[in-house]
């Protein structure tokens, strides 16, 4: 123990099957009991090296020492024995069980400490079934320490996704875990939650845990972590202290050019209507109402921004829009034409692309190549369908609209015949982008459409929708980010409960927004 | 081979887009997923010839010379080996197809029998001129079983009634249909003491081609191959099929109506199957006879899992089991060996192929301890070996509850051991049940089984039951399950414990 790094990764290489050479001669050295910041752009390895360190993947070259101490790790199982936990993007809990049940899964049984440390007590101690009680004292213990607080005896399919990570965070905490691994734990979250996260995050320094933290929100970072490194194309570009640097200077190193944080959108010149919602109402799959009683008009060349904490009915009123779900009452017209409970076909022939909130689940064939993907939806016309009544792929075109599509959105890929499904989560998000504003849309119905991109690929597709508005789209920009709203957005519409409860110009302060979303109407009004 | 050189070359000329598919095929072969498929088929090949090596030992006959004649069997019979596969080619691409539009055709026997069935009608009752009568015919028993098919798939779009179901019992009506149409009772009889048509007329017979019994037909089957390899990565309704099978919601999301192209998949599934059924009646049989397939369809099933469900790989792996069949025949002949060791051999290998496919195909759709199973597989085998043991209490616990009432002498003693035997059925849902969601107070249910077992064992023997021993077997084993879960699990715990402390 005589180090003082927690964690040293020395010269990792990695290369996947297919010939990415994911990490190469990767360093990375964390301090004992700091938060370190893992930053690179989509693709740039950081998922690899982290899934590396947990003992998730192997690594070709290089050498991990943990405190001191050089170590191999087989599996995850090794890293949890040396005090490592990781928090995956996506969680690995059981819905149906409890959050104690899910906490414990082998461990602390009944009469722990009675037997003593001996061999007696440790045959003893294997022998006993769990000890419920004494661990929801424990799960207790260690919520009221770190601020985490949950109900212990709370099913955790009726958690939302913030309290699931919490979960996850408290599983890591009562496996004695002092190294932490978040991949990108915030991209998830409500703004609220993001700021509950990093109080944590900050108790856990305190007791001197060390932390590695992967995000592409630099504010985020600069917030929060004591030293950064940063990783471009595998490759390690630098360490650096937080207060040596500035969101501009990492922006620069991440992608090897000065990003522009703000984009300049100058004013709108709305023209025609474009989407017309009346009175919609929409059940959820369980059969509950969660869109009640919703109008609003989108214009040509105007960005509508939808503002709420996400389970408020924007989900189903995306799906009603976009041909998903039938709504059970109300009109929707696109462009004249009344496309309620319409099928997703005819209403995209209307003229109307979706970026769909959940890439891997909706908007991406994962066991389809780059290609295929990227005409998912217009695949049965030209250019991309040809010959009699157009039934033939036409592979000619296909190959060359998307070899353009995978330059003009900067796809990571070492081929656009690669499986969609080996792309770093960021390129998969810009698959689905690049697909849906490949064409000029009437209207963009955009869910969450930089979820997991990196500052340039943001700026970008930002830009993108800004360019795609004044050429005379209507956008509809569903987003949980709320500077993301106020950032594109000409009108911002608060969603709460079912209802849009309010409509903002872009000018709306933060808090005012804030509060409309929590549904204090009255206050602000 | 990088995209630049691709897209120069795709600018012209069918020279060029030959080049291309050439190209695209070395590509396709090269690339190590398909790679790891290939190598993985043949490792499965060489396992199931080593079990079955050890299958005919046991059963007394040399494996070496046994393969040795396999091998010369098929190879100096390459007539046969094609005339085997033949039909194989056709019902195994019926398979494979459905697949790809995520469906699971297991009806291709019945599709089968349909077809021949109609062309067998279609080659005895009209007079038609040679070439197209023929054609006529399997355009007719392909048709007929493409129908046989599209039921079910309307049935699974429309009604959401599971394709596994009724395609198997669609398949069973179809088989009994058939032959009642040609048993004495009914009305395509030819009056023969075997249950038959009369025999078609030549102009509808597929002449023969090579040797005695290879025929057209597998001009036919090899066209089906270019012809669904096509479908499947040329056309938008391949492109259609395989979104729906891969990702539903996402199809969905794409504009893709997913219930006419699960229709249209079972209806073409089908109609290969019903063209492999004609095939063989005017190649082989010249009249349809009632039975009359040797499992061609369910063969199926195995030659499209070995194939990985592609086109190409549907083609191989028919060739492998007719050459199998083929070589088998030898094999009997010199050797000795049953000719059902050919079966035993097929089974095995399509049993390794698929095993590692099952695994990922439930960790991709399934239950949470496959998946942890691919983090750390220790805890999660554990849990899954004590769920399947759940069943198998289940199981036994009736069994041996039937077993007890068929004993001559029902006394007191055996009554209790038959409670013992109805709590540890009960005992064996729950442990299923607790395992299989990892409750992590499961143990205790283990160590219950285990005394309930023992108790069991002991009334066996007082009561003279017959089972004393399985019941003692099973103890120790629920015992060691318990200890592995317990112990092992727990003292990994307190090590980790230790290290941190
Ligand atoms: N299973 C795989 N097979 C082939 N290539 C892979 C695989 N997994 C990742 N890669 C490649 O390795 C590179 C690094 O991926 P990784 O997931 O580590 O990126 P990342 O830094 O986490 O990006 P993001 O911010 O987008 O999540 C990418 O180019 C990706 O395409
Ligand atoms: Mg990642």
């Amino acid at each position: 123990m005589s180090s003082q790094y927690a964690v040293e990764m020395i010269n990792i290489h990695k290369t996947f099957p297919g010939g990415v050479y994911a990490n190469q001669g990767v360093t990375l050295k964390v301090k004992r009991g700091e938060v370190h910041g893992l930053l690179g752009e989509n693709g740039a390895g950081k998922t690899t090296l982290m899934n590396i360190l947990y003992g998730l993947l192997n690594r070709d070259k290089g050498e991990i020492i943990i405190n001191g101490e050089h170590v191999e790790f087989e599996s995850p199982t090794d890293a949890i024995s040396k005090g490592i936990g990781m928090v995956h993007q996506h969680f690995k809990l059981i819905p149906p069980l409890t959050v104690v049940e899910n906490v414990v899964l082998g461990s602390e049984p009944i009469f722990g400490r009675t037997f003593g440390r001996g061999i007696i007590g440790k045959i003893m101690r294997a022998l006993m079934p769990i000890d419920i009680k004494m661990a929801v004292e424990k799960i207790i213990q260690i919520a009221e320490e770190n601020g985490l607080h949950i109900d212990p005896y709370a099913k955790v399919q009726d958690l939302s996704v913030g309290l699931q990570q919490r979960i996850e965070i408290i599983k890591t905490l009562y496996r004695k875990a002092d190294i932490l691994i978040l991949d990108e734990p915030t991209s998830v979250l409500t703004p609220q939650e993001v700021d509950e996260l990093f109080e944590t995050l900050k108790e856990f320094r305190k007791a001197g845990k060390t932390i590695i933290l992967i995000t592409h929100k630099l504010r985020e970072t600069m917030a929060l972590c004591d030293r950064i490194t940063v990783l471009r194309d595998g490759k390690l570009i630098g360490t650096v202290e937080r207060d040596n640097t500035s969101p501009e200077d990492l922006a620069q190193m991440m992608v090897g050019r000065p990003v522009v944080f703000m984009v300049d959108k100058g004013i709108s010149s709305p023209g025609d209507v474009v989407l017309k919602v009346q009175d919609l109402h929409v059940k959820d799959y369980r059969g509950l109402e969660s869109v009640k009683g919703i109008s609003f008009e989108v214009k040509a060349g105007e960005i509508f921004g939808v503002a709420g904490v996400e389970g408020n009915g924007q989900t189903e009123l995306v799906e009603a829009i976009t041909g998903l779900r039938k709504p059970t009452d109300g009109v929707i017209i696109i462009d004249e034409v009344d496309v309620t409970s319409k099928s997703p076909r005819f209403v995209r022939e209307v003229g109307m692309s979706h970026i769909p909130e959940d890439r891997q689940k909706m908007g991406l064939i994962l066991a389809f190549t780059i290609k295929e993907n990227l005409i998912l939806g217009r695949h049965y016309r030209p250019p991309f369908a040809n010959g009699p009544k157009n039934m033939l792929l036409n592979l000619d075109r296909i190959n060359e609209i998307s070899d353009d599509l995978v330059s003009k959105f900067s796809i990571k890929t070492s081929s656009s015949d690669a499986f969609a499904e080996t792309l770093s989560g960021g390129n998969q998000q810009k698959v689905v982008v690049a697909r849906e504003l490949a064409v000029a849309p009437k209207l963009i119905v955009a869910a969450q459409p930089t979820r997991g991109l990196d500052v340039g690929a943001t700026e970008f597709i930002r830009n993108t929708l800004i360019k795609m508005r004044n050429a005379g789209s209507a956008i509809l920009l569903v987003s949980a980010e709320l500077d993301e709203v106020r950032n594109l957005s000409d009108r911002i519409g608060v969603i709460y409960d079912g209802k849009i409860v309010a409509i903002r110009g872009p000018d709306a302060t933060p808090e005012e927004l804030g509060l409309l979303m929590a549904g204090h109407v009255q206050g602000v009004d | 081979m990088n995209a630049s050189e691709l897209s120069d070359a795709q600018k012209s000329g069918i020279g060029q887009r030959i080049e291309n598919w050439i190209l695209g095929l070395a590509k396709k072969v090269t690339d190590p997923s398909y790679r790891k498929q290939f190598i993985w088929s043949f490792a499965s090949i060489v396992l199931a010839l080593l079990v079955s090596s050890l299958i005919m030992l046991i059963a007394g006959y040399d494996p070496g010379l046994a393969y040795v004649y396999l091998a010369i069997g098929a190879f100096s019979r390459m007539d046969l080996v094609l005339y085997y596969a033949t039909p194989l080619i056709l019902t195994g691409l019926s398979v494979a197809l459905a697949f790809k539009c995520g469906l699971f055709n297991i009806g291709a026997e019945g599709q089968l029998y349909i077809g021949s069935m109609a062309a067998a009608l279609m080659g005895y009752l009209i007079a038609l001129p040679i070439v197209i009568h023929p054609l006529a015919c399997l355009a007719i028993g392909a048709i007929a079983g493409g129908l046989w098919g599209f039921v079910p798939g309307l049935l699974k779009a429309y009604r959401g009634a599971h394709e596994v179901v009724t395609t198997m019992m669609l398949s069973y009506t179809a088989i009994l249909l058939t032959g009642w149409l040609v048993s004495s009772n009914g009305p395509f009889w030819d009056g023969s003491m075997v249950p038959r048509t009369p025999p078609l007329l030549d102009t509808a017979l597929l002449p023969p081609l090579w040797g005695y019994s290879l025929h057209t037909g597998l001009i036919l089957s090899i066209i089906a191959v270019f012809a669904v390899d096509f479908l499947i990565n040329r056309t938008v309704l391949g492109y259609e099929m395989r979104a729906v099978g891969l990702n539903p919601d996402a199809a969905e999301y794409g504009g893709i109506n997913s219930k006419r192209n699960i229709a249209i998949a079972m209806g073409l599934s089908g109609g290969l199957s019903g063209l492999a059924g004609s095939e063989e009646i005017m190649g082989t049989y010249g009249k349809f006879v009632a039975n009359w397939s040797p499992g061609l369809g369910w063969d199926g099933i195995t030659v499209a899992v070995l194939g990985n469900n592609s086109p190409w790989g549907v083609l191989a792996a028919a060739i492998f089991f007719g050459g199998l069949r083929a070589g088998g025949n030898t094999m009997h002949q010199v050797v000795g060996v049953p000719i059902e060791m050919v079966s035993v051999i097929q089974g095995l290998v399509v049993l390794f192929v698929a095993a590692p496919r099952i695994i990922n195909w439930l960790v991709d759709n399934g239950n949470t301890i496959f998946k942890s199973m691919k983090e750390d597989p220790f805890e999660p085998s554990i849990n899954l070996v004590s769920s399947i043991l759940g069943l198998a209490i289940l199981m036994l616990g009736l069994g041996m509850i039937t077993s007890l009432y068929s004993l001559p002498s029902f006394t007191w003693i055996n009554a209790a051991t038959a409670l013992v035997y109805v709590l540890v059925a009960i005992l064996g849902v729950m442990i299923f049940i607790v395992y299989w969601s990892k409750r992590p107070d499961a143990g205790w249910f283990m160590l219950l089984a285990a005394v309930l077992w023992t108790i069991a064992g002991v009334l066996e023997i007082i009561g003279a039951g017959m089972s004393a021993l399985t019941s003692f077997i099973l103890a120790i084993f629920t015992f060691v399950l318990w200890l592995a879960d317990r112990l092992i699990g727990r003292l990994l715990v307190t090590k980790k414990e230790d290290d941190i402390e």
